[in-house]
C-alpha cells in the first residue's frame, strides 16, 4: 500500500463527517471509528516503512516516507485523537459535525506533514495544520474576540512559516530538489540559511519565545481542540521538525548553542508564566511552550532521541490534563482556577488528572519522569549553564503543577464547604470519564520506559544516543521535586496559592507571557497597520495625483492651444461640412437617385462631423486629453517611421 | 478550431446586439437606479423593513433565456480549447498554427497558434468568461447588449491570447479596452461613467506606448514582420542602447499600466469598485493576465537581452507591488477596492517570478525554470480566484446594497454557502497549500531565492500580510455577533453556488493535482529559460 493512504484517510473522512446530517448524531461514532482505522493504519505505517511520492513536475516531486520518528509519529498522533475526538464529541454541543470534521481532518494534516519527506510535502501540511487550527479556535465565531484571537494564532505562526518557504527555496536553489535528502550535500552557508528558517518556523509553530502568546489565543478554542493542537498536532510540528532534521542542520556552528538557548529561555519563562497563571487552560498553555523549551534545549544538546522521548509522553499527560481541565471548567462552570477545587465534586477525573499532573512533573516511576531524566542528562552533557538553566526549569514544572492540582482538583479549603459545582454543571458523563481514563492508561503505559533497555527503542528509530543519567542527577531532580512540593503546600496553607500574595495587577500582567503581547502589539502589529492606513491613505491623494496632475496639464495645454487654433480648426470645419453640404444640395438635383442618395449621406456623415467637431471645445478637460493623445500618436508615429 | 474559439463569440456577440432592438424596445422600461446610493438605506435600521430581504429579481424569463444562450456560447471556445488541450504535444514551440495572409504589404498576417503559455490561460480566459456570463447581474434592462458586450470581450480576449502577430495582438489588445470601458460606464454603478473613462484612458495611454514600442520593434526586425515566432528567432533588438532601451520602455509602459504595477496601479480600485460584479471578475481575472502576458510573451521572449539589464529594476518593483498592494489592501474597509488591492499584490508575484526568470546569470537555469513556471500558474490561479471573489462581492453588494465590510458581520450564521465559498476563496488567494495559488507561489519564492535571495526574503512579507488581511475581511463579513438588520441576510441562490462551485473546484483541483498544467507550462518555460 502507498504512504499518502495514512493522511488521505482522515482528510477524506472529514469530508464525510461534515456531510453527515446533524440530526443523526452519528459524527462522534464515525469520526472515533475514522480515527481509530487511521490508527491501525499508522500501526501498519510505522511496521512497513511505506512511501509515496505524488509528482507536480520534474522538478517538484512531494513525496512521503515514513521513517525514523514519522514511525512514531503515525501512531503517536492518531493515539492521542481517538480519546480526544471522543470526549469533544461527548461534551461539545455548538456545531458538532463542523468540530468534528475538523478535528479529523486537523489528524490528517498533521499526518501529511509528518510523512513528508521533502520541503513541499512538508509545507503541504505545515500550513493546512495552521489553518484547520484557525478554523477550530474560531468555533465559537459568534464572539468577536474568538475571531480575533484565530487571527492572531494563525498569523503568528505564518509568520515562522515564512521561515520555511525560505529553507524550502533555499534547499531547491542549492540542491537542485526539495527533498530533505538534498541537505546533507549543501555547502555551510545555504545550510545555515535552511537552519535558521527551519529554527524559525518551528519555534513559531512550537510556541517558543518570542512568540508563545499565540498559544493564549488558542485557548479561545474548545477545550478538546486545546488537548489536541498541544499534544500531538500543531505545537508537536515545530519540535517534530527540528528532530527530524537535526543531524543534519546540527552541522551549522550556531545551530546547537541558539536552539538550546531558545529552548532554555521559553522554559524558564513559560514556567514562571504558568505558575503565575489563575486560568487552568492558560496555565496549561504556558506550560506547553515550556515542556517544548525542554524539547529545543535537547536538540540543541545534541541529543534528539531525548526530546523525541519526551515529545511522545508530553503528547500523552498534556492531553490528559487538557481534557481534565476541560471538565474542570464544565463542573465549576467557569474559568477561574481560584473558585475550583473540585475533588468532592469528581473524584475519579480528580485522581486520573493527579495521573497527568505527576507525569508532567516528573515523578518517578512515570514516563515523564524518564524522559525529563534524559533531558537533564543531556542539557548537563551539553555544558553547565545549559544544565543548570535545565533543573531550574524542572523545578518550575513541578511548582506550577502541583499548584494547578490543588487549586483544579484539591480538596476544598473548608470541610463543609459544598464543591464549588456551577448552575450549569453536570457529572461527568461515560464517554468523557472513559477518554480521560485512555489517555491516563496511555501515560502509565509509558511508565515501561523505565524497563532496562525499553528506551532504546528512541535510539533505534531516531538512530542518536540517549544519555544516561548520573546518581546524582537523579537525586537533585527528585529533591527539586519535593521542594516544588513543599512550596505548593507551604502556600496553600498560607492561603495564597493562588494569588500568590502578589498584587493582583503585577500577577496579570506577568501571566500574560510577561507582557510580550503588548510588546508585539506595540512594536509589530500597531506600526504595520498604521503603515498600511498611512498608504491606503496616499494611495488615491499622492500616486493617484501624479497621473491627475499630468491630465490636467494636457488639459490645459490643450486649452491654450484650442484658443489659438480656435477659430481656424473651426472655421475650417465648418466650412468642409457647409461645403460638402451645398454640394450635396447641388447633385440632389441630378437625376441619378442613386448617386444622389450616397452623396447625401456622405454630406450628412459629414455635417454630423462637423457638429461633433465643434463639440470638441467642450471645455471638459478629458476630452480634451483624448485630443492630445490621438494627435501625439500620430506626431510620434510619423516620427517613428522617419526614423 | 482556434480561430473557431475566438470568432464564435464575436460572431454571436453580433446577433445579442441586433436582439433587444427587435424584442425589447416597447416593453423597454428604465429600471430605477436602485443601486445607485452606495450608502444603505437609513430605513434598513428598523428591523422590520428588513425581515426579508429581496434578492435581486432573477429577470424576466426572456432575459433568462439570453443569459442561458449566451453561456452556451460563451462555453463554445472553452470545448474547443479543451480539444486542443488533447491534441497539445508539448513539443515546446508553437503548435495548432493557422495563417491567413491580411495585410501582406506590411508583413501583417492573422497568424493564431498555442503552445504552453498561452494554451492554459486562454483556457483560463474562456472559463472566466463562462461564469462572469452565467453569473447573476442587474441588467438594467438592456439584457442583449450585455451579453453582446461580454461575448465580444471573450472573442477579443481569447484572440489576444492566441495571437501570433504583433498587429493583430494589438488589435485584440485595444478592441478589449473598448468592451471594458462599456461594460463599467453602462452597467456600472457609483461613479461609473468617471472610471470608465479613467480607466479607459489611463490604459488606452499605455497602448500608446505599447504600439510606438511594436512599431519600433518591427522596424528594427529585418525582414521586417510582425510574426511572433519570427521575432522571437530575430531577436531585432538587443543591449542597452537608446533605440532599444526606448521601445523596451514602450512596451513596459503598455504592460506595467495593464497589469498593473506600482505606481502605475491607481486605475485599478474605481474601475474595480464601479464596476458590476462580473465585469470586475473579466477586468481582474483576464484584462490584468494580457499585462503580464506581455511581459513574458513579448519583453522576455523578443528582447531577453535587454530584459535582463533591466530584470533588477523590474523585480524591484514587483516587490514594491506585493508589499505596496498588501499593505494598501490591509486599510481598506470597502471589500472590493480591498481584492483590487491584492490583484496589485499579486501581480507582483507574477512580475517577480518573470523578472527572476530573465535575469541574466548563470548555472541557475532550474531556478529560472521553476520561477517562470510558477508565474504563468500565478496567473491562471489568480484569474480563477479573484474571479470568484469578485463574484462574491457582487452577491454581497446585490443583498446588502454596500460594500463596505463594517456594516456587516456574523453573516456565517445566515448565509453558510457564501461563508464556504469565500473562506475557500480567501484562503486560496492568501496561498492556502492545497489550493491552486500556493502551487504558484512557492514556484516563485523558491525560484527566485535561487537567483535573487534579498528580493524573494522581502516578497516573501507579502504572503504574510495578505493573510492578515483576508483574516480580517473573513472576520468582518462574516464573524462576531449578526446585527439586527442582517436577520433576512439570504443565502446564495442555486445559480450563484454553482458558478462559484465550478471555479472553486478548479482551484482546489490544480491545487491537489497541478501535474498535467504543470506539464504543459514546463514545456514552455524549460527550454525557454535555457535559451536565455
Amino acid at each position: 500500500m502507498n504512504a499518502i493512504i495514512l493522511p488521505a484517510l482522515p482528510l477524506a473522512g472529514a469530508l464525510l463527517v461534515a456531510a453527515l446530517p446533524p440530526r443523526t448524531r452519528l459524527g462522534g461514532p464515525v469520526a472515533v471509528a475514522i480515527l481509530v482505522v487511521t490508527l491501525a493504519l499508522g500501526a501498519w505505517a510505522a511496521a512497513s516503512e511505506p512511501a509515496s511520492s505524488w509528482p507536480w513536475s520534474p522538478l517538484i516531486r512531494p513525496s512521503l516516507q515514513v521513517e525514523g520518528f514519522s514511525r512514531m509519529m503515525v501512531v503517536l498522533v492518531p493515539a492521542i485523537a481517538v480519546p480526544v475526538v471522543a470526549y469533544a464529541a461527548a461534551t461539545e454541543r455548538d456545531a458538532l459535525p463542523r468540530l468534528l470534521a475538523l478535528m479529523v481532518a486537523f489528524v490528517g494534516a498533521m499526518l501529511l506533514l509528518v510523512t513528508a519527506a521533502d520541503f513541499v510535502a512538508l509545507l503541504i501540511g505545515w500550513e493546512l495544520v495552521g489553518a484547520i487550527s484557525w478554523a477550530l479556535i474560531a468555533h465559537h465565531w459568534s464572539d468577536r474576540r474568538n475571531a480575533g484571537s484565530a487571527a492572531q494564532a494563525f498569523l503568528t505562526t505564518r509568520a515562522g512559516d515564512l521561515g520555511l518557504y525560505a529553507a524550502a527555496g533555499v534547499t531547491f536553489a542549492e540542491s537542485g530538489s526539495f527533498s530533505f535528502a538534498g541537505l546533507a550535500r549543501m555547502d555551510a552557508v545555504p545550510l545555515a540559511a535552511v537552519a535558521a528558517g527551519v529554527v524559525l518556523a518551528a519555534a513559531a509553530k512550537s510556541a517558543q519565545l518570542p512568540f508563545s502568546p499565540w498559544l493564549f489565543s488558542a485557548m479561545a478554542g474548545p477545550t478538546p481542540v486545546s488537548a489536541l493542537l498541544h499534544s500531538a498536532t500543531m505545537v508537536a510540528a515545530g519540535a517534530y521538525l527540528l528532530i527530524k532534521l537535526s543531524p543534519m542542520l546540527s552541522q551549522v556552528a550556531w545551530f546547537p548553542a541558539v536552539v538550546a538557548s531558545l529552548g532554555l529561555a521559553t522554559a524558564i519563562a513559560g514556567g514562571v508564566v504558568a505558575l503565575l497563571q489563575t486560568h487552568p487552560k492558560r496555565l496549561l498553555a504556558g506550560s506547553t511552550s515550556a515542556q517544548y523549551g525542554f524539547m529545543f534545549m535537547a536538540v540543541g544538546a545534541g541529543y534528539p532521541a531525548a526530546a523525541a522521548a519526551q515529545l511522545v509522553t508530553h503528547a500523552a499527560f498534556k492531553s490528559l490534563l487538557f481534557l481534565g481541565a476541560g471538565t474542570a471548567i464544565h463542573v465549576s462552570d467557569g474559568e477561574d482556577l481560584l473558585r475550583m477545587r473540585l475533588r468532592r465534586a469528581v473524584p475519579l477525573i480528580a485522581a486520573l488528572s493527579a495521573i497527568g499532573a505527576l507525569a508532567l512533573a516528573g515523578v518517578p516511576f512515570l514516563g515523564g519522569a524518564w524522559s525529563k531524566d534524559r533531558i537533564i542528562a543531556s542539557t548537563l552533557a551539553y555544558a553547565p549553564w545549559l544544565g543548570a538553566g535545565a533543573l531550574v526549569a524542572a523545578f518550575l514544572s513541578g511548582a506550577y503543577i502541583f499548584r494547578y492540582h490543588v487549586l483544579a482538583y484539591g480538596a476544598p479549603r473548608e470541610p463543609q464547604e459544598p464543591p464549588a459545582t456551577g448552575t450549569h454543571a453536570r457529572a461527568p458523563g461515560r464517554v468523557e470519564t472513559g477518554a480521560v481514563a485512555a489517555l491516563t492508561a496511555l501515560t502509565l503505559l509509558l511508565s515501561l520506559l523505565w524497563l532496562p533497555g525499553a528506551g532504546r527503542i528512541f535510539e533505534d528509530t531516531l538512530g542518536g544516543r540517549l544519555p544516561t543519567p548520573a546518581a546524582w542527577e537523579f537525586a537533585a531532580s527528585l529533591l527539586l521535586l519535593l521542594l516544588a512540593a513543599a512550596v505548593v503546600v507551604a502556600l496553600s496553607r498560607l492561603d495564597v496559592l493562588g494569588t500568590l500574595a502578589l498584587p493582583a495587577g503585577r500577577q496579570r500582567s506577568g501571566a500574560d507571557w510577561l507582557a510580550l503581547p503588548t510588546l508585539s502589539r506595540v512594536l509589530v502589529a500597531a506600526p504595520v497597520l498604521a503603515i498600511s492606513r498611512l498608504l491606503a491613505a496616499l494611495d488615491q491623494r499622492l500616486i493617484d495625483a501624479g497621473v491627475r496632475g499630468a491630465a490636467a496639464t494636457a488639459g490645459l495645454a490643450s486649452r491654450l492651444l484650442s484658443l489659438r487654433i480656435e477659430w481656424s480648426v473651426d472655421g475650417i470645419v465648418t466650412l468642409l461640412a457647409r461645403s460638402t453640404l451645398g454640394g450635396a444640395r447641388a447633385s440632389r438635383q441630378s437625376d441619378d437617385a442613386f448617386v444622389d442618395r450616397a452623396v447625401e449621406d456622405a454630406a450628412a456623415g459629414v455635417g454630423v462631423a462637423g457638429r461633433l467637431s465643434r463639440r470638441l471645445q467642450t471645455g471638459f478637460t478629458h476630452q480634451y486629453y483624448v485630443v492630445v493623445a490621438l494627435g501625439l500618436i500620430v506626431v510620434v508615429a510619423l516620427l517613428a517611421f522617419q526614423l | 478550431m482556434l480561430t473557431a474559439a475566438i470568432f464564435t463569440p464575436i460572431i454571436a456577440a453580433v446577433l445579442f446586439a441586433l436582439w433587444p432592438l427587435r424584442r425589447q424596445q416597447p416593453a423597454m422600461t428604465p429600471p430605477p437606479p436602485d443601486d445607485a446610493d452606495p450608502t444603505p438605506d437609513p430605513g434598513a435600521e428598523a428591523p422590520m423593513a428588513t425581515a426579508e430581504r429581496a434578492l435581486p429579481t432573477p429577470g424576466r424569463p426572456e432575459e433568462q433565456l439570453l443569459q442561458a444562450a449566451a453561456t452556451l456560447v460563451a462555453a463554445v471556445p472553452l470545448a474547443l480549447l479543451v480539444a486542443s488541450w488533447i491534441g497539445f504535444d508539448s513539443t515546446g514551440g508553437f503548435e495548432q498554427v493557422q495563417t491567413l495572409t491580411w495585410i501582406p504589404t506590411l508583413g501583417v498576417s492573422y497568424r493564431v497558434g498555442v503552445d504552453g503559455l498561452s494554451l492554459p490561460l486562454a483556457t483560463m480566459v474562456a472559463f472566466v468568461f463562462i461564469a462572469a456570463i452565467a453569473y447573476p447581474v442587474d441588467l438594467r434592462g438592456r439584457a442583449g447588449s450585455y451579453f453582446a458586450l461580454m461575448l465580444f470581450l471573450e472573442g477579443v480576449s481569447i484572440g489576444l491570447f492566441l495571437a501570433l502577430d504583433l498587429f493583430l495582438f494589438f488589435v485584440f489588445w485595444d478592441l478589449s479596452l473598448v468592451g471594458m470601458y462599456f461594460l463599467i460606464g453602462a452597467w456600472g454603478h457609483g461613479d461609473a461613467a468617471r472610471s470608465a473613462l479613467k480607466f479607459f484612458i489611463y490604459t488606452f495611454s499605455g497602448s500608446l506606448a505599447l504600439l510606438l514600442a511594436i512599431l519600433g520593434l518591427y522596424l528594427a526586425s529585418d525582414p521586417r514582420t510582425f510574426d511572433m515566432a519570427q521575432l522571437i528567432r530575430q531577436q531585432p533588438l538587443s543591449g542597452t542602447g537608446v533605440y532599444a532601451s526606448l521601445v523596451f520602455l514602450g512596451f513596459f509602459l503598455g504592460f506595467a499600466i495593464k497589469t498593473p504595477l506600482v505606481p502605475f496601479h491607481t486605475w485599478l480600485p474605481p474601475a474595480h469598485v464601479d464596476a458590476p460584479a462580473p465585469a470586475s471578475a473579466i477586468l481582474a481575472g483576464v484584462l490584468l493576465k494580457m499585462g503580464t502576458y506581455g511581459f513574458v510573451r513579448i519583453l522576455l521572449a523578443m528582447m531577453p537581452e535587454t530584459f535582463g539589464h533591466y530584470a533588477i529594476p523590474l523585480g524591484v518593483l514587483a516587490v514594491i507591488s506585493i508589499l505596496y498592494g498588501a499593505l494598501v489592501a490591509l486599510a481598506q474597509s470597502n471589500l472590493k477596492r480591498l481584492i483590487a488591492y491584492t490583484s496589485v499584490n499579486h501581480m507582483g508575484y507574477v512580475i517577480l517570478g518573470v523578472a527572476v526568470a530573465g535575469l541574466a546569470v548563470s548555472g541557475e537555469a532550474k531556478a529560472q525554470s521553476l520561477a517562470l513556471t510558477g508565474a504563468v500558474v500565478e496567473m491562471v490561479a489568480h484569474g480563477l480566484i479573484t474571479g470568484a471573489l469578485f463574484l462574491i462581492s457582487g452577491s454581497v453588494l446585490a443583498r446588502g446594497s454596500t460594500y463596505e465590510m463594517d456594516v456587516y458581520g456574523g453573516l456565517a450564521e445566515r448565509a453558510r454557502m457564501l461563508t464556504g465559498v469565500t473562506v475557500v476563496a480567501a484562503f486560496a488567494s492568501l496561498g492556502l497549500p492545497g489550493l491552486a495559488g500556493f502551487v504558484a507561489e512557492i514556484q516563485i519564492f523558491a525560484g527566485a531565492l535561487g537567483v535573487s535571495p534579498p528580493l524573494a526574503i522581502i516578497g516573501l512579507l507579502g504572503i504574510l500580510i495578505t493573510a492578515a488581511l483576508f483574516l480580517r475581511m473573513l472576520q468582518r463579513l462574516f464573524l462576531g455577533p449578526l446585527p439586527v438588520r442582517w436577520r433576512g441576510f439570504p443565502d446564495l441562490t442555486l445559480q450563484e453556488t454553482v458558478v462559484l462551485g465550478a471555479m472553486l473546484f478548479f482551484v482546489v483541483f490544480i491545487g491537489v493535482a497541478p501535474a498535467r498544467l504543470l506539464d504543459v507550462i514546463d514545456s514552455f518555460a524549460r527550454p525557454f529559460v535555457g535559451r536565455i
